[in-house]
């Protein structure tokens, strides 16, 4: 009989949920936005991946969540940090990783793996939300883009305008100043990825370079993104197909549920009491 | 009996430290009051054994300016400085301070003097510039006691040598200019027995303090060196060179040994033994704290115990036959330990992972003190060089809530706590 865990990753402005079966096999998946009811928002993505896969909430044996909401959805079994979770995923989608830049909503996170998959050190970005999707979010917004067009308007690209600043909240007056001189929003959208991927090398840096690179997270959608990524460090990088690899933190969860889950079978619920 | 004898000791050193420093405050509140003129000094080289012999009321404006921190008070006391003029990026110990003596010395446990001289020490590099803004406020004067610092890291000169004895003579030579100046400052003569007697007390605190630190080798650990050390910190740099202090000392040593003799810890089930790094976050101290106990990490010692007992660490026990030499000579070994705990950390807590049986180190630079944060990076790569020990680096502050973000420090100590769970899990199997 197949075991189903799930995993949520309750993220600052997606909420994503993976259900898995047998360890091994995504069978579904759903993400909405987070918005500020963050216990309804993981409810309603592990609904939707529970009628996506045509189950039932009793046929899956272990939830365990993630992200920076993750301590405050109540139906969960247990809680990890994304950072773990992260390492998990990515370890499991390309067995050979060692190290991770996952770039998300409000955070930047730099990991490096042992040989076994596990977490050796990790870095964060700094308190703001500086190079991360925020800015990027935002900086498409004034000029009157969605999100979802970010990635369409970077690859029409011809030149990189130089973006000094990578503050969220001054963004604002920069691109006005840019637009001023006449820069199209495209190089303007252009610069500010590579203006990010400088500041997401200087982490990747700090946690060390270590090969194989795995990239995750919502603004790894991009493709741009990936490609600014791999001219920076002068290596290949790993990318999880299509919307996958906004997952791969639930995902993670969703296996750590999964060994979990076998770990009590094997040796009841004390072995993982207090743990 | 062994009951009683536990409830008797187990505790008495945080509630008698905590008497002790209301006691302390409120003398300061009493010497304010009256009018008198304090010395105002610096944990690192406070030089309080020979203050006590004129009779200067001591105040310690780190200490002050933590307390507002502590008490949740703090962002009122660096808005008003700011406001002044000081900039938001400099240290917020002499921010707080500036806006306690611009409100005439009122902080949140009473009032402090106004000063009548100032002495410090160059173990840190603000206190100059901090005193000098005091030198202007009050016209007082100022003394600098220039303690020639550690050349080469593991390469300190020791007693005996030809050098080391160069660099006591200057000690030693500071040392008469300041006994003069105190005369001056105070209208009293130097008496020299008096000297001997507050030495005496501080060799009680100091070797009362080594010993302390040492019995924290213990398993399970008997203290926490973040919150229940600083509560000793306190009392050593508030009453050094005091029979009040040498009586603490005392009583905690018992205390200490007591527990240790019979496996008491602190009040978690200690499962991670952790080293700490830096300064504390006062602005949340004790949410602080959960996030590594709740885990069931105990802090068993840290670099701040030791450089902000200005070196009390060593235990260095004075030559009461020869006071005003060995006095030279505790405070150039002293102070020295205590630079060397801020810019050569990384060879202390190399040592304390063998010998403390440290399981990881958490570093906490923290943005306004540059001094003791700008070697953490270099100093933690040089420690995970040197062990197999993972530690965890989080930043926020000393004094402003502003840019101490809790999620995000809590979110680093979940995943440093996953990994110690994890590599344990790792080292269980492989055993098996």
């Amino acid at each position: 009989m197949s075991v189903y865990t799930s995993g949520i990753d309750v993220g600052s402005t997606y909420t994503k949920a993976v259900i898995l079966k047998d360890g091994n096999e995504i069978v579904s998946r759903a993400m909405l936005n987070t918005g500020f009811r963050l216990e309804e928002a993981a409810r309603k993505a592990y609904e939707t991946t529970l009628e996506q896969a045509g189950l039932n909430e009793s046929d899956s044996s272990y939830l365990v969540t993630t992200g920076f909401g993750r301590h405050l959805v109540g139906f969960r079994d247990v809680n990890v940090t994304d950072i773990n979770a992260s390492a998990r995923g990515a370890a499991f989608l390309f067995p050979k990783t060692r190290t991770i830049l996952d770039v998300g909503g409000q955070t930047m996170k730099a990991i490096q793996l042992t040989e076994e998959g596990k977490v050796k050190s990790f870095r964060l970005n700094d308190k703001c939300a500086a190079g991360t999707g925020a800015f990027l979010e935002k900086t498409a917004r004034y000029m009157g883009y969605k999100t979802e067009e970010i990635g369409t308007l970077a690859a029409v690209s011809k030149t990189a305008v130089p973006i000094s600043g990578v503050c969220a909240v001054f963004a604002e007056s920069e691109v006005i100043n840019h637009l001023s001189q006449g820069m199209s929003p495209s190089d303007i959208m252009y610069g500010s990825i590579v203006s990010l991927v400088a500041r997401s090398v200087q982490l990747l840096k700090r946690v060390g370079m270590n090969p194989e690179f795995t990239l995750i997270g919502g603004i790894l959608r991009f493709e741009s993104m990936s490609h600014v990524v791999r001219e920076q460090i002068k290596t290949e990088v790993n990318v999880a197909e299509g919307d996958l690899v906004q997952y791969v933190t639930a995902l993670g969860a969703a296996i750590l549920g999964y060994r979990r889950f076998e770990k009590i079978q094997r040796e009841g619920q004390q072995a993982i009491a207090g743990a | 009996m062994t009951e009683t004898k536990t409830d008797e000791l187990v505790g008495r050193g945080n509630k008698e430290g905590a008497d002790l420093f209301r006691e302390w405050f409120d003398s300061l509140a009493d010497a304010a009051k009256n009018g008198r003129g304090a010395a105002y000094v610096f944990v690192m080289g406070s030089m309080a054994e020979l203050l006590h012999v004129f009779d200067f009321p001591l105040v310690l404006p780190e200490i002050t300016s933590l307390q507002t921190a502590v008490r949740r008070v703090a962002d009122t006391y660096l808005a008003e400085a700011e406001d002044y003029g000081y900039s938001p990026d400099i240290c917020g110990y002499v921010k707080a301070d500036m806006a306690v003596q611009l409100r005439g010395g009122q902080h949140p446990m009473g009032q402090i003097p106004k000063p009548s001289v100032a002495v410090m020490s160059n173990a840190c590099n603000t206190y100059i510039k901090w005193a000098e803004i005091w030198e202007r406020m009050y016209g007082i004067p100022l003394f600098v006691l220039d303690v020639p610092a550690t050349r080469q890291a593991g390469g300190q000169f020791q007693p005996g040598s030809s050098d080391f004895e160069r660099d006591r003579k200057y000690v030693e030579a500071q040392v008469r200019e300041l006994i003069t100046l105190c005369e001056q400052v105070s209208g009293k003569k130097f008496d020299i027995d008096r000297l001997r007697e507050s030495l005496g007390y501080a060799n009680d605190m100091n070797e009362g303090w080594r010993r302390v630190l040492e019995l924290n080798k213990s398993k399970p650990s008997l203290f926490n060196a973040v919150t229940d050390g600083t509560v000793y910190l306190g009392v050593s740099n508030n009453l050094r060179g005091t029979k009040k202090g040498s009586q603490f000392f005392k009583n905690l040593v018992e205390e200490m040994e007591y527990k240790a003799a019979h496996g008491i810890g602190t009040q978690i089930v200690e499962k991670y033994r952790l080293g700490f790094v830096g300064v504390p976050c006062y602005p949340i101290f004790r949410r602080f704290s959960e996030m590594f106990t709740e885990w069931g990490g105990n802090f068993v010692h840290s670099t701040y115990l030791n450089f902000a007992s200005g070196g009390g660490n060593l235990g260095y026990q004075y030559d009461v036959n020869r006071p005003i030499e060995s006095l030279a000579e505790g405070y150039l070994i002293s102070v020295r330990e205590a630079m060397d705990n801020m810019f050569h950390q990384d060879r202390v807590v190399i040592d304390w992972v063998k010998n403390y049986e440290l399981d990881g180190v958490v570093y906490h630079p923290i943005k306004s003190c540059r001094t003791v944060s700008t070697g953490l990076a270099d100093g933690r790569r040089a420690m995970m060089a040197a062990t197999d020990v993972p530690s965890l680096f989080i930043e926020s502050d000393m004094m402003d809530k502003r840019v101490v973000s809790e999620a995000q420090m809590k979110n680093r100590a979940d995943a440093f706590f996953e990994g110690l769970a994890s590599r344990r899990e790792m080292a269980k199997v492989a055993q098996t």
